[in-house]
């Protein structure tokens, strides 16, 4: 900048004698040589690297991966005939869609709500501030916060806490665990004694897949029960040990403390609970005499939340049943969401400081004659302020998809390898056919020319709204 | 003017002096390089190099080439292109600006590039060094059309099972197993024990392809192996549903994987490798080639090799003999520069292998690197195996496939196997579409 | 989502809307802001407690248990990343495109604005819709063209090629918002100015540039922002070049994300600081920036 002035200010000084003789307004051929020295640098570069180009991809567009051989709509055939293209043009849908839709309902809300906080130019700059960091490092940030691990994810770490307080995972919350001699597993979780059991008997229920570092510290080792007359006992133990035997206590192998055991009646209902001892040892006292079964409790093994993998190819409508390109079309990966999320992250700041203005320069005295009039809060949003608002709204709404038409680098950084197929986008796929391992112009050209087509639309309304 | 003249002289002299001694005491420490074509000359220069190694791997090598340029005065600016390295790669040869040496991860984009004829043959550079200090496999496998193009430089022992020590002292494993029965077995204590037997790494699919390769081997013999290689036989061979089968023995129960099917095909590399050798290990073993082994003090420092983890050979199935799968990276010239040249010669030689087989986490194809380099048995037990089997080791099947097929995250052989691990079942219709993509990307 | 969403559903009862207003428009609506504030900070506040920790917690543990932990936290990932050199070169390469590309656009779209505004010619209107037609042209319909172009004039894998680029990308919206800017300069003054014998360009230098300098700042922090935190357009003409800017060195290291999480953490953070300096010192005109072409 600072350079500018200093090397143009020695030429600019003797034109004014030139000029002096001749009427300012009337421009002859310097007239028109002023226009050429003002508008050339930009003219030169629009129709370098803008104007000739985009009319060069159509052109290339019509011809082959070589260029040699005019193919004519091949190339447009052939990226509306390869699935993995359409999954590209798919996620687009998806993210035109959604995208501007919430951003925009996310921007206006922020809007209205800091219009009645002290501290909106600080809440203001925290939800702005996304927006000076690349769509790349942002793919990385929200790939650490998407982790599927619930201890390394902080999403999942928050949707784990919640579910494990609605679910409490058990004691022995453990993947592997299986009922090995005298137990087998039920439907719901439970495990149950394989024989029945009458009072003054006992049962003896062994499990395995247990760790040892599962195992309760005062854990002590594992004892048969002792007969009790009018008692159903029993052991619960880990039934694994290096080189032991399957059904026998072992030297070494522990009691299961702390157990919720349930005793079931014939009619499968529960007549008595009781938990096991240190020892794994349980006693159910004053049974009335009749067959029994022994019963785990399955709260004893529910599992903890494992996270949710945000990241991943699941699809969010059942499309198993569709073929190849079906699948294509309709799949919603989980991916895309995530994706949006995030980008949603970065964006939102843009709408609410773009919709805010408009707020700002709403006129307070309509809003406030409605109020006079009764009119609740929603009915003047409703009637006044959205109405007033919308061509702000507009504005961010056309913005939002012209930039989610182009997205490419936050797929590239935030998607892992096996989920990058399925969250294809239009610009990454024109850059991997383009660009790739054996370059595809002519496809590669036909994929940019789709895309500036999708954006044709909006360049007549931005035209529209800027000559009314 | 004079003395300028004669102090410019003297410099001239002192520089070639100390260079001379550089050159002599480079010619010194590469005892074992007679046939590298005389002592390293001291050139000058840059020489740019690309290959898709990142962090650990990186730094290693930024090592041995801190060694090139101590021995050569050649400046190698290394830059990491991650997985993005066959796009970049391709654009930049379009682009008429290649690097001087490209690392390439799959032998199948060497020869890709020698049909765009984007790159120098080699024999007259290091062809005596191949020949005389590597087993003939891989000169052959950088060889197209009579030319060589390449030097196998960091190379991968892929049929190695690693294991947590611990999990299998907990489960009273003593041996490691030698038989495909004797794992299923150990696999089904491992579960009483309270550990799940495998993390896998199916997020990534080129494990995958790994898995199958390494029971293809044993049930089909080398010679469908490389017959199925170059797709001379269909995916929908009778050794084909045999090794799927043998394969559903492991991949068939959610149980035997952390995340049951669904997580194994979720988790990617090297996620898996903290599941089983983190701080709180899931899982008791983990199939990966030997870089494994490198990986690991990354996700945990305080396990050590053989105390902490240790490996065992891909077990026998039904008999079959020791057999290794291999998977390398190739270096390849890009530009005929001296510069490229002297670093095709050394990292051809065994000075370089040296280096960063003595960091860990690297094997070296070439004959004459010590044993003794290795930091650790179990990465010497893993490299000698390797060079052990000479001839006798094959290639990384989907390395040698067509990038399209056997390379390509979300398409062909990676995805198909990630939806059969989904799907365990299905394995004809797998077949079918293993076989479709194969024809779509061979050709034939 | 659905807290946020309560003002908007108020039950329409005109007598308990008053009450429910006023609860609204205190307790509530600073409670609700605060919590959205706090979530807003929380990815990037991960990265920078993650860019602090040795990879081998990032499988072991959040980044939020390290705040617990302290002590655990080191300085070593930024040690290593300075010592190595590479994000140092990649953030100079970064630098040496992005200063360019900011001057030229600033100067370049000044000057066509003043063409537009100032100057009267035929066919001024039609370049004008011209303008706001380019503005939303994908940058991918030129790619493939102009890397064969730059190919032929020897561009490709330099840093001049990449700045032209940009700064041809950047050219529609500059223009439009500086000759937004310049319409509201009374033509009067350029008049008076005239009558006294001022040429075109010492008005536009004497009086049209200083007036508009908030409009120049907008613009060039946009650029700024815009051109730095780029990868695509670096990523094909600059791929093949030995200095590399931030964002494509980083897309390098993401395979096996997560063992190599120090440097990508570092480097990615590292990235973001100029770009977030920027921001915080001329966050009023970034703001007036995205008011005046909220087209682009």
């Amino acid at each position: 900048m600072t350079a500018v002035p200093s090397a143009a200010a020695p030429r600019a000084r003797p034109i004014p004698e030139v000029r002096t003789g001749r009427p300012p307004r009337r421009g002859g051929v310097p007239r028109s040589a002023v226009v050429v020295l003002f508008m050339f640098p930009a003219a030169l570069l629009l129709g370098a690297i803008v104007v000739y180009p985009a009319v060069a991809s159509v052109a290339r567009s019509l011809y082959d991966k070589n260029g040699n051989t005019f193919v004519g709509a091949d190339n447009y055939r052939t990226l509306f005939g390869t699935s993995d293209i359409l999954v590209a043009i798919r996620n687009n849908a998806i993210w035109v869609i959604v995208f501007p839709f919430l951003v925009t309902f996310l921007g206006l809300v922020f809007a209205v709500l800091t219009e009645r906080i002290r501290w909106a130019t600080a809440f203001k700059t925290v939800v702005f501030m996304p927006m000076a960091i690349s769509l790349f490092a942002t793919g990385v940030i929200w790939r650490i916060v998407y982790e599927t691990d619930p201890h390394r994810g902080v999403i999942n770490s928050a949707v784990g806490t919640v579910v494990d307080v609605i679910h409490p995972p058990g004691l022995y919350a453990l993947p592997n665990i299986k009922p090995i001699s005298g137990v087998s597993g039920a439907a719901d979780g439970s495990m149950v004694s394989a024989q029945t059991v009458q009072p003054g008997g006992t049962v003896r229920l062994g499990l395995t897949g247990i760790p040892l570092s599962a195992v309760p510290p005062a854990a002590q080792d594992a004892r048969a029960a002792a007969t009790v007359a009018t008692a159903i006992s029993g052991l619960v133990w880990r039934d694994f040990s290096p080189g032991g035997h399957v059904g026998t206590i072992d030297p070494g192998e522990k009691g299961l403390p702390g157990l919720h055991l349930n005793l079931v009646g014939a009619d499968d209902k529960t007549v008595a609970t009781t938990t096991s001892g240190n020892d794994g040892a349980f006693r159910f006292d004053g049974a009335a005499a009749g067959t029994y079964h022994v019963a785990l409790d399955a709260s004893n093994f529910r599992t903890a939340f494992g996270g949710v993998n945000w990241l991943g190819t699941q699809s969010l409508t059942p499309t198993s049943s569709l073929g190849t390109t079906g699948q294509a079309l309709l799949t919603i990966p989980l991916v895309d969401l995530a994706a949006i999320m995030a980008m949603l992250w970065m964006w939102s700041g843009f709408a609410m400081v773009v919709i805010g203005a408009g707020l700002a320069a709403l006129n307070r005295e309509v809003l406030e004659a409605a109020r006079m009039d009764g009119a609740s809060e929603l009915q003047t949003f409703r009637y006044i302020t959205f109405p007033l608002l919308r061509p702000v709204l507009i504005v961010v709404f056309i913005t939002m998809i012209i930039n989610v038409l182009k997205i490419f680098d936050i797929i590239l950084a935030l998607v892992p390898d096996s989920a990058q197929q399925q969250a294809n986008v239009i610009a990454l796929e024109m850059w991997r056919i383009g660009f790739g391992g054996s370059p595809d112009y002519g496809l590669g050209s036909a994929l940019a020319v789709f895309l500036f087509v999708l954006v044709v639309p909006v360049i007549f309304v931005n035209i529209r709204r800027i000559r009314g | 003017m004079q003395t300028r003249d004669q102090r410019r002289a003297l410099g001239v002299l002192t520089t070639a002096a100390v260079l001379t001694l550089s050159a002599c005491g480079s010619s010194s420490t590469s005892s074992s390089s007679p046939a590298g074509g005389g002592t390293p000359q001291a050139i000058g220069g840059n020489v740019s190099v690309w290959a898709v190694w990142s962090g650990t791997e990186q730094k290693d090598f930024q090592a041995v080439l801190a060694d090139f340029n101590t021995k050569t005065g050649v400046t190698g600016q290394f830059q990491s292109k991650g997985d993005q390295l066959p796009t970049v790669l391709g654009t930049a040869i379009a682009g008429g600006a290649p690097p001087d040496v490209a690392i390439l991860p799959q032998p199948g984009l060497l020869h890709d590039l020698v049909k765009k004829n984007a790159l120098k043959p080699i024999d007259s550079v290091v062809g005596d060094i191949l020949t005389s200090q590597y087993a003939p496999v891989w000169k052959n496998l950088a060889t197209d059309s009579g030319k060589t193009y390449g030097v196998y430089f960091k190379t991968a022992n892929k049929s190695t099972v690693w294991y947590n020590v611990k999990s299998f002292t907990d489960a009273g494993i003593t041996k490691p197993p030698a038989t495909f029965d004797q794992l299923l077995t150990d696999m089904s204590t491992l579960q009483q024990s309270g550990v799940t037997p495998f993390a896998m790494c199916g997020g990534s699919g080129w494990t995958l392809t790994d898995w199958f390769e390494n029971v293809y081997l044993r049930v089909a013999g080398v010679d469908k192996y490389n017959q199925l290689a170059a797709h001379t036989i269909p995916w929908t061979d009778p050794t084909v549903t045999t090794t799927f089968q043998t394969l559903s023995k492991i991949f068939g129960t959610d149980a035997n994987m952390v995340g049951g099917k669904a997580g194994a095909v979720s988790t990617p590399f090297p996620d898996c490798v903290s599941q089983a050798f983190g701080s709180t290990p899931k899982a008791a073993m983990l199939y990966e080639a030997d870089f494994v082994a490198g990986v690991i003090p990354t996700v945990n420092s305080g396990l050590a090799a053989g105390t902490g983890f240790n490996f065992f050979p891909f077990p026998s199935i039904n008999g079959s003999p020791a057999a290794v799968s291999a998977g390398g990276d190739v270096a390849v010239m890009l530009k005929d520069t001296p510069q490229s040249e002297a670093l095709m010669k050394y990292l051809a030689s065994p000075d370089a292998g040296s280096i960063w087989a003595h960091l860990g986490g690297f094997t070296s194809p070439n004959k004459q690197v010590n044993q003794s380099v290795y930091p650790d048995d179990i990465s010497r037990a893993a490299a000698k195996a390797l060079v052990d089997a000479g001839n006798n080791a094959v290639f990384d099947m989907s390395d040698q496939a067509p990038a399209a097929f056997g390379g390509t995250a979300g398409s062909g052989e990676w995805a198909d196997l990630q939806n059969w691990v989904r799907n365990t079942s299905d394995i004809a219709g797998t077949e079918a579409k293993l076989e479709a993509d194969a024809v779509a990307a061979y050709g034939h | 989502m659905t807290a946020v969403a309560a003002p908007l559903t108020t039950p329409r009862q005109g007598r308990r809307q008053g009450r429910l207003r006023r609860l609204f428009s205190r307790s509530t609506v600073n409670i609700i802001l605060v919590v959205i504030g706090l979530l807003w900070l929380l990815p990037s506040f991960g990265l920078l407690v993650t860019s602090f920790r040795p990879a081998q917690d990032f499988f072991s543990a959040g980044w939020w248990q390290a705040i617990a932990h302290p002590f655990t936290l080191t300085l070593d990932n930024y040690r290593h990343i300075l010592q190595t050199g590479g994000i140092g070169d990649a953030i100079l390469t970064t630098a040496l495109i992005t200063v360019p590309a900011t001057l030229l656009v600033v100067l370049i779209a000044s000057l066509a604005a003043y063409g537009l505004v100032f100057l009267r010619w035929r066919g001024r209107d039609w370049v004008l819709v011209l303008i706001v037609a380019l503005m939303v042209v994908p940058l991918q319909m030129a790619l493939i063209p102009v890397a064969s172009l730059y190919r032929s004039v020897g561009l490709f894998n330099s840093i001049p090629g990449v700045v032209l680029f940009h700064v041809a990308f950047g050219l529609p919206f500059a223009i439009f918002l500086m000759r937004n800017f310049y319409t509201g300069i009374p033509k009067d003054l350029l008049e008076a100015a005239r009558i006294d014998g001022a040429n075109e360009w010492m008005m536009f230098r004497r009086i049209v540039l200083p007036l508009g300098k908030p409009a120049l700042a907008s613009l060039a922090i946009f650029e700024f922002l815009w051109v730095w935190n780029d990868l695509l357009v670096s990523l094909v003409f600059l791929s093949g070049s030995s200095h590399v800017p931030i964002t494509v060195a980083i897309l390098g290291q993401l395979r096996q994300f997560g063992s190599n999480i120090d440097l990508i953490s570092t480097a990615s953070f590292v990235s973001m600081i100029i770009p977030l300096g920027v921001f915080f010192a001329f966050q009023r005109y970034f703001v007036r920036g995205v008011l005046a072409g909220a087209v682009k």
